[in-house]
């Protein structure tokens, strides 16, 4: 395999694993507010906070403590902040960057 | 089935009056006709709003025990529920009093002699329950036995978790910044705090920060534990911290089946959902325990 060939191949890793990220994200997303199975329309874009009713300071923490606990990290206190919670896309990155730290 | 419900007088220990706890019994049955209780259960109910989200569930396997031929009873602990007092007023110290009182009332109502079954009482906790059934059962001189649904291996987290409520809120509003470091320095000056409608007092949440799952002395021969989680994954397995807790329980001699059950967290879902594998489940175990 060239070096190309090696370059592609963990490009489409990695393009998996934030695949497979989202993919988990919404389906936490989706059990914590009882959605039941209307995040399957969701994409990168889709707006939460401020958009989705269910998400109030309750099922923020409810999100934040199934993350915890279905990634296997810690969410520090500081971490909890609007931005992360504006778009499916932005927690599913936050999730990525607390995997790979 | 029309269970029972009533006020229980609860006195401080220098006979003081501590008001009123509002408690549901239910009664022992066996194909629809009452009969003397095959054994003794008692309910503790989780932490806050999670209490609310979960009385239909504590309704409905209380319900499913009593046709199973238990005798349930369900205690809202002081400031909680109907019971007197705000829940700024509650303490671990006297939750874990409540639920002692809620273990004497059913030794009252059904002294052995009355009873088919001799079995110990089961102390069956939700939650936060499950750590004030530990320590309640320290305190109370009679073996038991325990009920656990998703028992949390100590209080510290669900403190956390709880603290969180504010800083989430603040969030919403837009500023989140130190809250949580503002709170923790309030509680440790003694002042109560505000989190979503709830006051905590610096005297529970000392408590529940300080409170582990560890198991209690045993007398007698080896009690029984049943240990439920719940997950709505079908490759579930039961978590690293519980599978650790299990170990200690076990190296400590007791005997702990544990259990993982298909359904949604029922006292954290926006929804109120319920698990009926779950009642399924727990009204087996418990049948099958009885001596």
């Amino acid at each position: 395999m060239g070096p190309k060939m090696r370059h592609f191949r963990q490009l489409a890793s990695t393009w998996e694993f934030e695949l497979d990220i989202t993919k988990e994200v919404l389906r936490v997303l989706d059990e914590v507010l009882s959605l039941g199975g209307r995040s399957a329309g969701f994409t990168r874009d889709t707006p939460l906070l401020g958009a989705i009713p269910e998400l109030d300071s309750m099922a923020v923490v409810t999100l934040i403590t199934s993350i915890e606990e279905r990634f296997g990290l810690t969410v520090d206190d500081d971490d909890i902040d609007g931005s992360t919670f504006s778009t499916v896309g932005s927690l599913a990155d936050f999730v990525s960057g607390k995997l790979a730290a | 089935m029309q269970p029972d419900f009533f006020f229980l007088p609860v006195a401080t220990s220098q006979g003081k009056d501590a008001g009123q706890r509002l408690c549901i019994h239910y009664a022992a049955q066996l194909d629809g006709v009452a009969c003397a209780p095959l054994g003794l259960v008692l309910y503790i109910h989780p932490f806050a709003e999670e209490m609310n989200k979960s009385r239909r569930m504590a309704a409905l396997q209380s319900r499913a025990l009593a046709e199973a031929g238990f005798a349930v009873l369900q205690i809202d602990l002081l400031g909680c529920g109907d019971s007197s007092g705000d829940f700024g007023d509650a303490t671990w110290e006297q939750w874990v009093k409540d639920v002692v009182i809620g273990c004497q009332w059913l030794h009252r109502k059904y002294p052995d002699e009355t009873r088919k079954g001799r079995g110990p009482l089961w102390l069956w906790g939700l939650r936060v329950g499950s750590l004030l059934a530990v320590d309640a059962a320290k305190r109370f001189d009679e073996p038991c036995n325990f009920l656990f649904w998703q028992p949390p291996a100590s209080g510290k987290p669900l403190l956390q978790q709880f603290l969180r409520l504010k800083v989430a809120g603040d969030m919403l509003a837009g500023q989140s910044k130190g809250v949580m470091e503002g709170m923790r320095q309030q509680l440790a000056s003694g002042s109560s705090v505000e989190i979503a409608g709830y006051m905590l007092a610096p005297g529970l949440a000392s408590g529940l920060e300080q409170v582990t799952l560890l198991p209690p002395a045993m007398s007698g021969p080896a009690p029984q534990v049943e240990w439920f989680e719940l997950s709505t994954r079908e490759d579930a397995s039961l978590s690293p911290i519980s599978a650790k807790t299990v170990l200690a329980w076990e190296q400590a001699g007791w005997r702990v089946n544990s259990h993982l059950v298909n359904g949604p967290a029922f006292w954290q879902t926006t929804e109120i959902e319920d698990a009926p594998l779950l009642i399924e489940a727990t009204t087996a175990a418990l049948r099958r325990a009885r001596p």
